[in-house]
């Protein structure tokens, strides 16, 4: 193989990587793939690389080799360099121009639903500290005057209609604990999330699980967190498609503990929230 | 039926864990070859031997615990440790680091003692460092019995010979690409000592990346088209618990600075099913069988795998049994 063309190669397969890189945090699309704090680290390589490629392109290297002194181990596979070349460009071609960017609902059901609190990441650590915050006093301020922590409308967000705008973990945490439980409890929350059937534990066929996917590191770990939506009538969404639910708050005990229940009053298609995962 | 049961996967699925698995390894990866660059440009062969201990197994303990000091990904760890051996360091030596640095380093201490809170973190911690460290070590023990045509490629044997040819007059290699490998060690101004680091740097990226594309790619298959439910019915019997959850994490395929907090939500396994989740994951999963291939002789990765999966397993089921 010239020189020239392998010079050509090289960079052609550093630059694509780049850009795909770079494209990635550049367009946003590296949100749906990466916790926030790899996400810069895409940007950092790709421009990296695509300095590499024009490197390796304007000036090449010091002396040159034939195919016999190749002391890497693709040089001398059976397909020879072409195919080590199509291996290198093809999939990350095919994977980040259809990659769909979200889970289907293949995958969520091969992972299973995450329906207890205490099969998430560090949600031990978060129970055990669950303390609500009360700010001291200012000097001359009657401490009675402070809002008590059960008063939930002083600190939890709340949407135009005052609905309690809620996530999924929200609820699975509050299952486990009492004093969220009361806060959350009979009250109008508002929560976004992906829609899936219920297929066991659902007799009357009204119900349906409202997932977010929870990452620690990158998609390839996400876990989908589910709470049980009891629908006015059957819904009849597209799995994984993106909806709001206006409901109030139920913890009944099913199977011995206290199960997250949103009865919906309303239930519509939206769009993704900015920001798809839980972390 | 059956197949069905526990394996369905959906193209989109795949594309998108592939996707985010090389979003994530990549830099990583860079990083390691960036580094291996600069050590072929800038570390003296002999620094290596002078440092190390005279005895082979000494050398093997301090080996494996290097990466207390420098900490590596397991990503980037092959084109590291091809350089270090090319550099001097004997391959018993340069195997136990590599097997103990995604395991024995300060962020995957850190990271294991945060997501164990409240699950005896401490007990985790130090097993998982003891563990991996023995484990490198064992490893690394038997490997060095083993002569070197039987563990490397021979196009990396070949590589080494030329290096260390290089090492007195001038050597070139090419890469995956065809592109030369390296100018001579310490020849040259500054400037032609990092072209050369680059040059090493692109070619061993490109290399280790096609095997890491391979990796990543099968990893992505099991990732979403196994039905995970259907391991957790192995969680009752420690024995099938603890190599279900390291055949797991062969298949999944995590980093192992975050590892420890999936582990952490296996909640119906064992706490030894998942220290052996901890330490197998990292030294061994379909990506790295990939990415080892880059350096070793597939028969040897095999071996290794093999014997890893055993060793592991054996050693968490006794500490079972000593109900630790």
């Amino acid at each position: 193989m010239s020189t020239i063309l392998s010079r050509i190669l090289t960079s052609f397969v550093l630059m694509v990587w780049g850009t795909v890189l770079t494209w990635f945090y550049f367009s946003g699309k590296v949100q749906a793939y990466l916790h926030p704090t790899f996400q810069i680290y895409p940007a950092i390589s790709g421009i990296i690389l695509i300095l590499m490629a024009c490197v390796v392109l304007i000036f090449g290297f010091p002396e040159c080799c034939n195919g016999e002194n190749c002391a890497h181990t693709h040089g001398k596979l059976t397909f020879g360099r072409i195919f080590a070349f199509v291996i290198l460009i093809f999939p990350i071609f095919v994977a980040a121009s259809t990659s769909p960017g979200q889970f289907g609902a293949t995958a969520v059901m091969n992972r299973g639903y995450v329906d207890n609190i205490s099969q998430l990441p560090g949600a031990q650590k978060a129970l055990a500290k669950q303390q609500p915050f009360v700010e001291p006093p200012l000097p001359g301020e009657n401490p009675s005057t402070q809002p008590k922590p059960s008063d939930s409308d002083n600190y939890l967000p709340k949407n135009a209609k005052g609905q309690l705008t809620l996530q999924t973990i929200d609820l699975l945490y509050a299952a486990e604990e009492p004093s969220m439980r009361k806060d959350f409890e009979n009250k109008e929350v508002e929560l976004i999330g992906q829609f899936m059937p219920l297929k066991v534990k659902n007799p009357t066929g009204s119900r349906f699980n409202l997932i977010r996917m929870y990452i620690v590191c990158c998609a390839a770990d996400a876990r989908p967190v589910a709470i049980n939506i009891q629908a006015p009538k059957g819904e009849d969404f597209k799995d994984m498609s993106w909806v709001k639910v206006v409901g109030k708050a139920e913890f009944p005990l099913e199977g011995g503990r206290h199960t997250p229940l949103i009865v919906a009053s309303s239930i519509e298609k939206c769009d993704p929230p900015s920001d798809k995962f839980l972390y | 039926m059956i197949a069905a049961a526990w394996f369905n996967l959906s193209f989109g699925d795949f594309c998108y864990s592939f996707m985010s698995i090389l979003l994530e390894g990549i830099p990583f990866l860079l990083l390691g070859t960036i580094i291996s660059g600069l050590i072929d440009q800038f570390l003296p062969a002999k620094l290596m031997t002078k440092f190390l201990p005279k005895n082979p197994i000494a050398a093997i303990f301090l080996g494996a615990a290097m990466g207390l000091v420098f900490p590596m990904c397991e990503c980037g760890i092959v084109p590291v440790i091809r350089r270090l051996v090319s550099k001097g360091l004997p391959l018993s030596c340069a195997i136990a680091y590599m097997l103990a640095v995604p395991i024995v380093n300060p962020i995957v201490a850190v990271s294991t003692y945060v997501a164990f809170r409240g699950q005896g973190a401490a007990e985790m911690t130090t097993l998982r460092l003891l563990v991996g460290y023995s484990v490198a070590v064992i490893a690394a023990c038997v490997i060095s019995r083993i002569k070197m045509k039987h563990i490397l490629r021979p196009e990396v044997i070949e590589s080494f010979q030329k290096t260390s040819t290089a090492n007195k007059s001038t050597a070139t290699g090419a890469g995956l690409l065809g592109m030369p490998t390296r100018p001579t060690l310490g020849k040259g101004n500054m400037i032609g000592r990092l072209g050369g680091a680059m040059g090493v740097a692109v070619n061993d990226f490109l290399d280790v990346c096609f095997y890491f594309i391979i990796g990543a790619s099968v990893a992505a298959v099991f990732n979403t088209g196994v039905n995970q439910e259907f391991l957790s019915t192995l969680a009752g019997n420690p024995a099938l618990a603890t190599f279900s959850m390291m055949g797991l994490a062969g298949i999944l395929s995590l980093c192992s600075t975050s590892d420890a907090f999936i582990a952490a939500t296996f909640v119906s396994f064992p706490a030894i099913a998942k220290l052996a989740f901890l330490v197998f994951g990292p030294m061994m999963d379909l990506k790295l069988v990939f990415i080892y291939s880059a350096m070793f002789k597939k028969r040897f990765v095999l071996g290794l795998a093999i014997g890893l999966f055993i060793l592991i397993g054996v050693i968490c089921i006794k500490l079972a049994f000593l109900q630790l």
